[in-house]
């Protein structure tokens, strides 16, 4: 047989076979359908397969079934890898999941007018499932989440552009560092987390110190570009709070990509400036401990390398908590990512404090798909799902913070508890747009390691960021651009919806004064990039 | 008699159905929903069916020229209604943003679609828009002479018939000054201007009381800045990661006032 016609077969035959088990899968699940004739069958998918997050679901599944005998809940975990494809199949061929987890990144404007449901108007009523606790009874569905769902262009439950809610989320995650309770009892004698930055790295120091003693290869930090960038961003942010401040033109506190992006291209600020050389600063003193051609290695080596007792630490998001808390075989501890502090002699000259963690919005949202067959009964489950009982018991098995008000927080997850009382974010170079993290990320080895050093950081890719950071500027506007045209469709149908009831307030209104907001930053970046062209 | 209201109805219908579709993003729903008006409503039939064409892929200068021809036909051959006024200020869009014509053809535009009924709510978006052209695209200007000329279309911009345009024509303002790196009493007036017609949207209105605060702590008015803190302190959302950070520099002015 020819090498070309084996190829063929192949493929003939996976797909052959892929059509097989898609069609035995329908034929199960239409049997199933038919065999309980009557049962309303609620099913829904999402791609969390960290373990605790399945088991939680599937308890307070069984709860809502043996509260409504004639519903039956199905759970189907998808794996990331191919959520994306498997999401378009199902909703192009019109019989989706009753509930299916949004992303932003997954779920366009498109996507979300086509195939889901506004939730809106549900979340203004009462979730009547919280009636048995006097502080939530009577308050809005909505406003019995901790941070009240609070309309932001981040969050992946509300559209900015359709001005709906189309998810209801279960959980909050933080980003903290883990670490092995035995390693670090015996390289310190006893089991304490570091409070400020000085200390993180005495502690780095004497767990080197402490694998050369014992003669065994130990690393103080388990590392991937996924886990150690999540701890850079924090050192960067809160080491360059006050020049954030002042690069802030539009004077609200808040230092957007865009307006640092102007302020680089206005010559504000460099990588020479003393507060982002000293946030480069802080990396390189971590990056010592760091092991050689650590770059390479991806999330799923450093989880090993911290669950096989290699590395002391890992930092990582809450969402691997419960993973790690199973599969360990050693006590785990976590904390905090110490800040920088504002009398820190080295790097705290520009800071304020810690950064604040109030705006970590609401995650694994469920929006209701259009094709539902019970739409009543699933926002039903919906509402049982993030009462407070379910959240309590879903925060409880998975470890997860919880995302409903009254709902404590289990005592395995004290230490993910978002920081409330912090300060702004400042300058985070590593993230102004896929290039500059690009830049970061193929060069951080210059931060990293014993000949660790910002300023071979700095002189490597001084000349590369000006590159990088004017085509994002013309990118951004491109992108604003194409957010403006679109509009202007919508807003002739939303202008002739709203006309009888009056335009004031409307959808209309809001939508043409966002349109003009996006528009002055479009035409700001396009001003910039003529008045400030790259040399 | 009874056919006829058949006929206006399922007329009606389409044409809702085309207006649902476009506020929904769905262009070419929106499309084939106005393509089944009859042609008695061919006025309104046209207007859906040009904002359709504006981005239903593949979008085209071919079909962004058929839209714009529709839209001529539909202000050529009809009084000055509604209607009208808004194929009017659509026809200005497209000559800004889906044609990108130069900058002299943009103002004549939009100021057609003002001229034609400057209290109606097209007029008011319309002028919106000729604000940013004036504040950012006219180079041959000072920064004080694009401040100025934006500002003469107040009355037109500034209209409350559309509360949140006339908050996001005043913020304009102020943030084309701060974008130009002038801080000066007249963007206070803007922002409380702003803040005064108040937004609806929860998260621009504590941001214009915090915006406030700081631009009089700029400009050195110390109680003017403590009052809009206080407010902002008072009014700010639980997930707002300003809340400290405000907290703090309104306590450094208080001690600075000691």
């Amino acid at each position: 047989m020819k090498k070309g016609s084996f190829g063929k077969y192949l493929a003939v035959t996976i797909l052959a076979v892929s059509f097989g088990y898609s069609g035995w899968r329908a034929l199960l699940h239409s049997s199933k359908e038919a065999v309980g004739s009557g049962v309303e069958v609620i099913r829904f998918a999402h791609w969390q397969l960290e373990p605790g997050v399945r088991e939680a679901f599937v308890e307070i599944a069984d709860d809502y079934m043996k509260l409504h005998p004639n519903v039956r809940v199905e759970q189907l975990s998808i794996p990331g890898g191919v959520w994306k494809q498997w999401l378009r199949t199902q909703l192009v061929g019109g019989e989706p999941p009753d509930l299916i987890e949004l992303a932003n990144y997954n779920n366009t404007d498109e996507i979300l007018a086509r195939y889901f449901v506004p939730l809106t108007d549900y979340l203004e009523a009462p979730n009547p499932y919280n009636d048995d606790t006097p502080e939530l009874k009577g308050l809005s569905w909505r406003k019995s989440f901790t941070a009240e769902l609070v309309p932001d262009e981040t969050v992946h439950y509300y559209s900015y552009n359709l001005l709906e809610y189309y998810g209801v989320p279960s959980a909050l995650v933080t980003v903290r560092v883990f670490y092995n309770r035995d390693i670090i009892k015996a390289a310190l004698g006893e089991d304490r987390v570091p409070e400020t930055f000085d200390e993180l790295l005495q502690m780095c120091e004497d767990l080197q110190a402490y694998g050369r003693r014992i003669d065994q290869p130990l690393l103080p930090l388990a590392g991937s570009i996924f886990n150690i960038t999540k701890m850079t961003s924090g050192f960067f942010s809160g080491t360059t709070q006050k020049i954030a401040i002042d690069l802030d033109y539009g004077h609200d506190l808040t230092l957007t990509k865009f307006e640092g992006i102007i302020g680089f291209m206005r010559g504000r600020w460099s990588l020479d400036t003393p507060a982002v050389r000293a946030s480069l600063e802080t990396v390189s003193a971590i990056g010592k401990y760091m092991s050689p051609g650590w770059v390479q290695m991806n999330r799923e080596d450093a989880m090993l390398q911290f669950l096989q007792g290699q590395a002391a630490m890992l930092s990582t998001g809450t969402w691997d908590s419960g993973g790690i808390l199973q599969q360990a075989k050693f006590d785990v501890g976590a904390f905090k990512v110490p800040s920088i502090s504002p009398d820190d002699p080295r790097f705290g000259k520009w800071a304020l404090g810690p950064t604040s963690e109030a705006n970590i919005f609401a995650a694994l949202p469920f929006g209701m798909t259009r094709t539902s067959k019970h739409p009543e009964r699933v926002i039903d489950f919906l509402r049982f799902l993030t009462s407070r009982r379910s959240n309590a018991k879903f925060s409880e098995i998975s470890t997860w913070l919880p995302v409903i008000k009254t709902v404590p927080v289990p005592p395995v997850s004290e230490a993910f508890r978002p920081i409330a009382d912090g300060f702004i974010s400042g300058l985070i170079v590593q993230n102004y747009g896929s290039l500059s993290t690009s830049i970061f990320n193929q060069n951080v080895y210059l931060l990293s390691g014993e000949k660790a050093n910002a300023e071979n950081y700095i002189e490597h890719t001084r000349e590369m960021y000006p590159k990088v950071l004017w085509p994002e500027l013309s990118r951004m506007a491109k992108v604003f651009h194409e957010t403006i045209r679109q509009k202007d469709s919508v807003m002739v149908g939303q202008y002739r919806l709203a006309k009888a009831a009056g335009l004031g307030r409307s959808k209309f209104d809001i939508v043409a004064a966002k349109q003009i907001e996006i528009e002055a930053q479009r035409l700001q970046a396009l001003r910039t990039l003529e008045d400030y062209p790259l040399k | 008699m009874l056919t006829t209201t058949g006929f206006t109805a399922a007329q009606e219908t389409n044409l809702d159905a085309g207006w649902g579709y476009l506020a929904r993003y769905l262009y070419r729903d929106a499309g084939e929903a106005f393509a089944k008006v009859p042609a008695s409503d061919w006025r309104l039939r046209d207007l859906g069916r040009a904002a359709s064409l504006l981005n239903e892929p593949p979008v085209t200068k071919g079909s962004i020229g058929s839209a714009e021809s529709m839209l001529r036909e539909v202000i050529a051959q009809g009084p000055r209604d509604d209607t009208t006024l808004y194929a009017q200020y659509l026809l200005a869009r497209i000559v800004h943003m889906h044609q990108d014509r130069p900058v002299a053809e943009v103002e004549a535009a939009y100021r057609a679609a003002i001229d034609l009924e400057p209290t109606s709510p097209a007029a008011q978006v319309a002028a919106s828009h000729l604000a940013l052209v004036l504040l950012y695209q006219r180079p041959d200007l000072s920064v004080a002479e694009r401040l100025a000329v934006a500002a003469e279309l107040e009355l037109v911009a500034g209209n409350r018939q559309l509360p949140e345009v006339a908050v996001a024509y005043y913020r304009s303002l102020a943030e084309a000054s701060l974008f130009y790196e002038i801080e000066s009493e007249q963007v206070v007036t803007w922002l409380q201007q702003a803040h005064q017609v108040r937004s609806g949207d929860q998260l621009i209105q504590i941001s214009l009381s915090l915006q406030i605060a700081e631009v009089s702590r700029a400009l050195g008015r110390r109680d003017r800045a403590l009052t809009y803190y206080r407010e902002f302190l008072a009014t700010a959302v639980p997930t707002d990661q300003r809340y400290y950070t405000a907290k703090l520099r309104m306590q450094g002015l208080e001690e600075a006032a000691r």
